[in-house]
């Protein structure tokens, strides 16, 4: 099983790990094989996408480009796009009903990533469920823990860990699927991110995993060292600040910083869009109950 | 069998180990003693005097002297330090076979052919006893190391046990030796004072050897008969226990290992055999292809074993004796005996933790060969070479330090195995030249191939291998199966990481490579002897032993000698100063070693020059070998400092350019050399006043002359022509005149030399016709025709400027100059010389070495490429076929693919199982958060519980990116984590409040209250009203807390309230002396009731309502109040006291209990009706009754409600 030396591991490393910018910096691989090429061209438009760029990916890419290109194309225009949603997704739809590309693994990942910001599960796990390479499955661990069905999602983290238990994305859903059932597992999902933070260079997706874990774990001072050196690395991570509102409110501190900044930098967080909502319920409650 | 040393001579016939130092003696056939070294390897002496074969050989326990017994029939005692032989003993009549010491007494016991054994005293040089009895030769005899035995072996076929007690009798006079010598006579034939005690007989042929065991009462005895035979003795008999059968020729020499329970003999039929001596079985047998053996030696304190053959000797050891270990942190992990054990570096505690499987006895080195330990699963490995390799995993338990029994270890086979991850390990498969990677339980999770032939892998970071072939090593990257380094090393043995993983050290047996985690090397250390172990310091230093020096490497290469060491140690940790190490037992020991002279040369290395300052400064550092290594390495300014030798001094200075060093030693070496080589220093830095002053010593006129032409300091010039003038110097005379170049003091040379034609053409030339024809007419006829159309030529030209120094040479100003010029050593005239001379920039190094690595390491990445690219044609061709097979599948699958519904969101579990306000409002549930509130409580103003709703929810949710581009996941946080909690099984909401919290404000209100912030205190204490109600505390007690708080708060947010009205109503004294008044029926702390009673006091008292007064002032004495206070309430209470009456009539009977009414503020005394608030119990007139609660603001008075729900516990 001596196989060949895998090109690619550290760029996908660096992806799956959220040093984007590493990975775009370090795509530059020579003597790669055509198909190595496409998924490396994915992965820098990916991690394009992830840092922001939406607009760079969807001028580079052209229409001659490959199927995979194409489908990451897709989501910048989906992402960068939230008002014109309906275009791109009916596009997505007749790719996907289109036999000769519709199998593509990237397509359907797209389309898993797509539906499931649609929050529509069945139509994501349509295209997803089938798996066929570790994003998808790892996807798959992800919709399921939304869908709050960690007894399917733990089947899908069976099936990674049979295909390559080691595998950066198979700890990783581990990881994501530990924090989702809680309990003892807790740990074990820290000492997953501790090993990521012991291997490979220190990230804020990996901070945040450990500080979450500490919030989980009850320890909010922990967290809060983890956040803030998270918030040092990038002071505009959604998730950074949205986990330092959370810790901040834990330990009896001030919030309101955080909260407003992530309200102006990311207004469609999850975490504002949760704390607008409340508002109104509780509007509507106190009037139920006086 | 380790051989640690081997000798080719003649036949070996006797051996004996030195006690304390590396030394063994041995015999030989052809008359030599030889005195080996065997650490080192040397032939240290040889002994020639005796005639013929030597058989046996001693060393004294603890004097210099060995003794030695031939075929002479002499007994030589030789004192080795002397190099000779001090006395013979003479009194056998044939061969003498063995010769001993005795341990205590100064004895020495012979055995001989003329079958006799002999005692003699060595310091009287007299023999003490003759031992009578075998009728053969005597083969062997030797002393009990306890007791006061011997035992003997003959050819007569018995072994014999002598009794010798009665001899120390004779040997406590030794006065009355002279006069025993005369009674030797009547001793020889049957004395009384050395008995036989038993005869052993059942040998069948002649006993070749007989020894003692060590502690027990037992003789091993080796024979013709090819046996070895065991025997047992108790006071009264002695007998035969048992036979060990295997040798197939004579044996010649058997004994009990000291430290073992085995027994070794050698024979003649060429093999040492090791028998277990409880089951008595062979355990092992070891041949020489041409030699008998002849003799075994075994060294009294240490584990080594010597054997003499036909054509020489052995040394070796049975067993390795280094023990498994492994370093994590503070802690070590190794095994001794049965036991893992584990030691502490920082409180240097050891306790064993759980028992390990011992090997079973079968054949020797059976025990742990290494040792890999996971911190994070407090797992450990232990590699052995049972069956061929074995690996065992032991879980150590949490509760370690136990005596847990011995738990089935998990195991299988493998040579090496190691920890690659937290819970990886990796095994080496050596047949198919593969690791497996396993997990915890012992499952192949993969396997990988290895890309050179293997027999040994090593730990190299997380996810990687450092595998070890015959020549060379290499670090593999299991997961992306790409070598990331590799390197020729001969055999390495051990490998030891530094505690950063970014250098290696790569143990061989004689070398010690260090490299960095990719393996490009840094250098490479040689060493004559073996390298036994080594530790990095916390500087980078790696440190390592041999079997007899602790030493150092810098990383440039430098290495030295710590200090030396009596027996070899394993080191485990450096920290400082200290050492930390095992020794061959096993025991941790802790050495203090000085580390001043690597740390001082690792700072000059790293240019931490501040280091090396201090450390000259407060270290005692001196010493010829720092002076040559500075100078060495280029530091001959640093070593300057040293010195305090002129010579050595100034030889520095000038290598360091420091010319006033150079100069002030100069003047105190003061002869011609120095001040020359300091000119031409000088002269090199373009230091013209030193060349001068050089010059000037030396006395060098024509140097000294140039160098003023050169510097046009044409009066410094002339005054040398002066010089030149009074020495009668003509040449000098006239270079000077010629530098100068003045035409008349040169034809005036000249001509006083008697050169009138020079003279001539001189003046002629330059135009001093006057002269030149003064000259003339002297001439005469003589005067010389000159060379058409030259023109003078010889005029110097006139100097631009003149005098001063050259710009200077920049020499190097360390950080040393400031600091130790100051010392006042050699302070010169020209001080600020350096100032002017400042051509302009330094000149930028070229760091040679960085470009060099980086050249390297691009080309290796090259290499690396060219590889990949091979293996490149391989990988398409495995890739084709997994589309092919998919695509059926994704839709076959995707047609019955039924997605599951969706779950129960943790909220809704929560409001679920939850009747606490607080978890449905951080489930969101505020609907039904709102409806318990006021269910339990008859809240029914929410409105200042609006942020605490919000902050709970938003508390109750942590969010997690999990895969890239894909909606973040939100996680429900839980509170009363514990790690036994189970998955999947929800626990309630951590919220963001907790009583803890409000416990510091109710501390933060008090401090206000006092400070006199009334109205920061009362939003204080209504936030912790307006808090409980979302409170959840985990045990009843907790519960009475919570409720005890309400009242608390209760209390002081009407009192406040009231002190704050009674500010505002200045115009209505009445109201406020009842106000002031109710305030102090508020149950407050004692503090605070002080100040409402002294406020309460003063208000009335001024207001004349003094029998009021002095009831507030008895209330203020009763509190002990400080000696202000209770001075001016007794004073109230004197003035009251007079006049008891009040002025004005008060709604207030201090006599009669009474509650104050919370909206109100009028009293309700005891037995008046009155309604109270359903959740902080305020009490109020009945009038008030379904207005919402004046104190807590939230709930409605007199409203329905079940009570305060605030823990799990109530539920229950």
């Amino acid at each position: 099983m001596a196989g060949s030396p895998d090109h690619l591991f550290n760029l996908r490393n660096n992806f799956y790990l959220g040093s984007y910018q590493a990975a775009i910096n370090n795509s530059d691989l020579p003597n790669l094989s055509p198909d190595d090429a496409v998924e490396r061209d994915c992965l820098v438009y990916r991690s394009y996408i992830a840092l922001g760029s939406y607009q760079l990916v969807i001028n580079e890419i052209d229409s001659s480009a490959a199927t995979p290109l194409q489908a990451v194309k897709l989501l910048a225009l989906y992402l960068s796009n939230p008002h014109d949603k309906e275009s791109t997704i009916s596009s997505l739809k007749e790719w996907l009903a289109d036999p000769a590309i519709g199998n593509n693994p990237i397509l359907r990942l797209i389309a898993g990533i797509i539906f499931t910001h649609e929050e529509d599960y069945n139509e994501a796990l349509k295209h997803t469920n089938a798996g066929g390479t570790m994003e998808l499955h790892a996807l798959n661990v992800q919709i399921f823990i939304k869908m709050h069905r960690s007894d399917y999602a733990e089947r899908q983290l069976r099936v990674m860990q049979q295909i390559d238990e080691d595998h950066t994305l198979t700890q990783l859903a581990n990881a994501w699927l530990n924090l989702a059932v809680g309990g003892s597992k807790i740990q074990e999902a820290y000492l997953i991110f501790q090993d990521f933070s012991e291997k490979y260079p220190m990230t804020g997706l990996i901070l945040n995993g450990k500080a979450v874990c500490c919030m989980h774990m009850g320890n909010f001072d922990e967290a809060e060292t983890l956040l803030l050196e998270a918030l040092n690395k990038d002071a505009k991570d959604p998730e950074t600040l949205a986990n330092l509102v959370v810790c901040s409110l834990h330990l009896g501190k001030s919030s309101s910083r955080y909260l407003s900044q992530l309200k102006l930098t990311h207004p469609e967080h999850i975490l504002v869009k949760r704390a607008s909502s409340a508002e109104d319920s509780f509007g509507r409650a106190v009037q139920s109950v006086a | 069998m380790l051989t640690k040393f081997e000798t080719k001579s003649n036949r070996v016939k006797g051996l004996s180990f030195h006690t304390k130092r590396p030394w063994i003696l041995a015999s030989l056939h052809s008359g030599v003693i030889q005195l080996w070294d065997y650490r080192m390897g040397t032939l240290i002496d040889r002994f020639d005097e005796h005639d013929g074969p030597v058989r046996g050989v001693h060393f004294h326990m603890s004097q210099p002297l060995f003794v030695s017994g031939g075929d002479d029939y002499k007994i030589k005692v030789w004192n080795y330090k002397l190099h000779r032989c001090l006395f013979t003993l003479l009194g056998h009549l044939d061969y003498i076979r063995t010769v001993q010491f005795h341990h205590e007494h100064p004895w020495i016991v012979s055995a001989s052919d003329d079958q006799t054994i002999r005692i003699w005293n060595w310091q009287s040089r007299t023999c003490i006893s003759v031992l009578t009895g075998h009728n053969h030769y005597v083969m062997c005899a030797s002393f009990h190391p306890k007791e006061d035995l011997v035992v003997s072996a003959s050819l007569d076929q018995t072994v014999r046990v002598w009794d010798v007690s009665s001899l120390k009798k004779k040997g406590a006079s030794p006065a009355d030796d002279i006069l025993r010598l005369s009674q030797m006579n009547t001793d020889l034939f049957g004395g009384v004072d050395a008995v036989v005690k038993y005869v052993l007989e059942g040998h069948d042929r002649g006993v070749n050897w007989a020894a003692f065991h060590p502690t027990l009462p037992l003789i091993v005895s080796g024979a013709d008969d090819r046996q070895v035979k065991l025997w047992r003795m108790n006071d009264t008999k002695a007998w035969e226990v048992d036979t060990l059968r295997g040798h197939m020729n004579n044996v010649s020499c058997v004994m009990f290992h000291a430290k073992q329970d085995i027994i070794v003999s050698n024979s003649e039929d060429k093999s040492i055999r090791v028998w277990d001596a409880t089951k008595r079985t062979g355990l092992q047998t070891f041949r020489r292809e041409h030699d008998r053996f002849w003799i075994l030696a075994a060294h009294p304190e240490i584990n080594l074993l010597a054997a003499g053959h036909d054509s020489g000797m052995i040394v070796f050891k049975l067993e390795r004796e280094r023990p498994a270990f492994a370093v994590s942190g503070d802690s070590l992990f190794y095994a001794k005996d049965r036991f893992l054990r584990y030691y502490d570096f920082s409180t240097q505690k050891e306790t064993q933790i759980v028992p390990i499987r011992r090997a079973g006895s079968t054949t020797l080195n059976q025990c742990p060969r290494t040792l890999s330990y996971s911190p994070t699963e407090n797992a450990v490995l232990i590699c052995s070479d049972v069956d061929g390799g074995t690996y065992e995993l032991y879980q150590i338990p949490k509760d370690s330090i136990g005596r847990s029994d011995l738990q089935e270890a998990k195991r299988g086979p493998g040579s090496s195995a190691i920890f690659v991850a937290r819970n990886r390990f990796a095994v080496l498969d050596k047949s198919n030249n593969q690791v497996l990677i396993k997990n915890l339980k012992n499952e192949v999770v993969r396997k990988s191939g290895l890309p050179v032939p293997t027999d040994a892998i090593f730990y190299a970071g997380t996810g990687n291998l450092l595998c070890r072939s015959d020549d060379r090593v290499v670090v593999f990257d299991l997961q992306q199966r790409l070598v990331l380094g590799d390197l020729q090393a001969p055999f390495v043995k051990y490998v030891v990481w530094s505690s950063d993983m970014e250098s290696v050290a790569l143990l061989s047996k004689h070398s010690i490579i260090i490299t960095s985690k990719k393996l490009v090397h840094q250098c490479t250390f040689h060493e004559t002897i073996r390298v036994k172990s080594g530790a990095w310091d916390e500087n980078g230093v790696f440190i390592y032993t041999t079997p007899n020096h602790i030493k150092y490497c810098l990383p440039n290469g430098d290495s030295g000698i710590i200090r030396t060491l009596d027996v070899p140690i394993y080191l485990t940790k450096v920290s400082g100063n200290k050492i930390f190490c095992l020794d061959r037992d096993g025991k941790n020991k802790t050495l203090v070693i000085d580390a001043t002279e690597y740390i001082f040369k690792l700072s000059l290395l790293r240019k931490r020059y501040d280091h090396v300052m201090s450390m000259i400064r407060n270290s005692q550092l001196c010493g010829e070998a720092v002076i040559a290594y500075l100078q060495q390495k280029g530091f001959p300014e640093v070593a300057l400092h040293f010195v305090k030798d002129e010579k050595t001094r100034f030889n520095l200075a000038i290598e360091s350019g420091n010319i006033q060093i150079a100069v002030a030693s100069a003047k105190e070496i003061d002869d011609k050399d120095h001040w020359y080589r300091l000119g031409v220093e000088a002269l090199r830095q373009g230091n013209a006043g030193i060349v001068e002053y050089a010059y000037q010593r030396t006395k060098n006129f024509e140097r000294l002359s140039f160098l003023y032409l050169i510097n046009g300091n044409l009066e410094k010039l002339s005054k040398m022509l002066k010089i030149a003038e009074v020495k009668n110097d003509v040449m000098g005379q006239f270079h000077n005149a010629l530098y100068l170049g003045d035409i008349q003091e040169r034809v005036k040379i000249l001509e006083n030399a008697g050169h009138l034609p020079l003279a001539y053409v001189t003046a002629s030339v330059h135009g001093l016709h006057d002269v030149a024809e003064r000259l003339a007419a002297e001439l005469g006829d003589d005067v010389p025709s000159f060379p058409e159309g030259k023109e003078p030529s010889l005029m110097p030209p006139a100097p631009i400027i003149c005098g001063g120094d050259w710009p200077l040479l920049r020499v190097m100003k360390g950080i040393f100059e400031g600091g130790f010029d100051s010392t006042g050593r050699g302070a010169v005239d020209e001080e600020e010389e350096g100032a002017d001379g400042d051509w302009g920039e330094d000149l930028d190094m070229v760091d040679s070495d960085g470009l060099q690595n980086g050249d390297v390491t691009a080309i290796l990445e090259d290499g690396e490429v060219a590889e990949d690219n091979e293996e490149g044609g391989w990988d398409l061709e495995d890739l084709e076929l997994p589309p092919e097979v998919e695509t059926p599948r994704v839709n076959a699958r995707s047609s019955v693919f039924v997605a599951p519904t969706p779950g129960m969101p943790v909220s809704q579990i929560w409001t679920q199982r939850s009747s606490l306000a607080a978890d449905h409002a951080a489930a969101g549930n505020f609907d039904t958060a709102k409806r318990l509130l006021s269910r339990q409580l008859g809240i029914r103003n929410f409105t200042p519980l609006k942020s605490m709703f919000l902050d709970l929810h938003t508390g109750s949710h942590s969010y997690l990116r999990a895969f890239s581009s894909a909606p973040v996941v939100s996680l429900a946080v839980e509170r009363g984590w514990s790690e036994s909690a189970s998955p999947n099984v929800r626990g309630p909401p951590a919220l963001v409040f907790n009583f803890s919290q409000l416990d510091e404000k109710l501390k933060a209100g008090y401090k206000a209250t006092t400070d006199g912030k009334f109205t920061e205190a009362l939003r204080l204490f209504l936030n912790i009203l307006h808090t409980i109600p979302l409170i959840v505390v985990e045990s009843r007690r907790e519960v009475d807390e919570v409720k005890e708080l309400i009242i608390i708060a209760k209390e002081y947010v009407l009192g406040l309230q009231m002190e704050l009205k009674r500010r505002e109503l200045k115009d209505n004294p009445v109201r406020q002396q009842e106000l002031a008044a109710y305030f102090t029926h508020c149950n407050l702390q004692m503090p605070h009731l002080r100040l409402a009673l002294r406020n309460a006091m003063t208000i009335c008292f001024k207001a004349k309502n003094l029998a009021t007064a002095a009831n507030f002032a008895r209330r203020l004495l009763e509190t002990n109040p400080n000696e202000n206070h209770s001075k001016a309430a007794r004073q109230v209470l004197q003035a009251s006291e007079r006049n008891m009456t009040d002025a004005s009539q008060l709604n207030y009977d201090f006599r009669n209990p009474f509650v104050t009414c919370g909206a109100t503020y009028v009293p309700i005394y005891r037995g008046q009706k009155d309604v109270s608030c359903p959740y902080c119990t305020t009490r109020f007139v009945p009038t008030q009754e379904g207005q919402l609660c004046t104190i807590c603001d939230l709930a409605v008075i007199g409203a329905d409600a079940s009570g305060l729900l605030c823990s799990p516990s109530q539920i229950r």
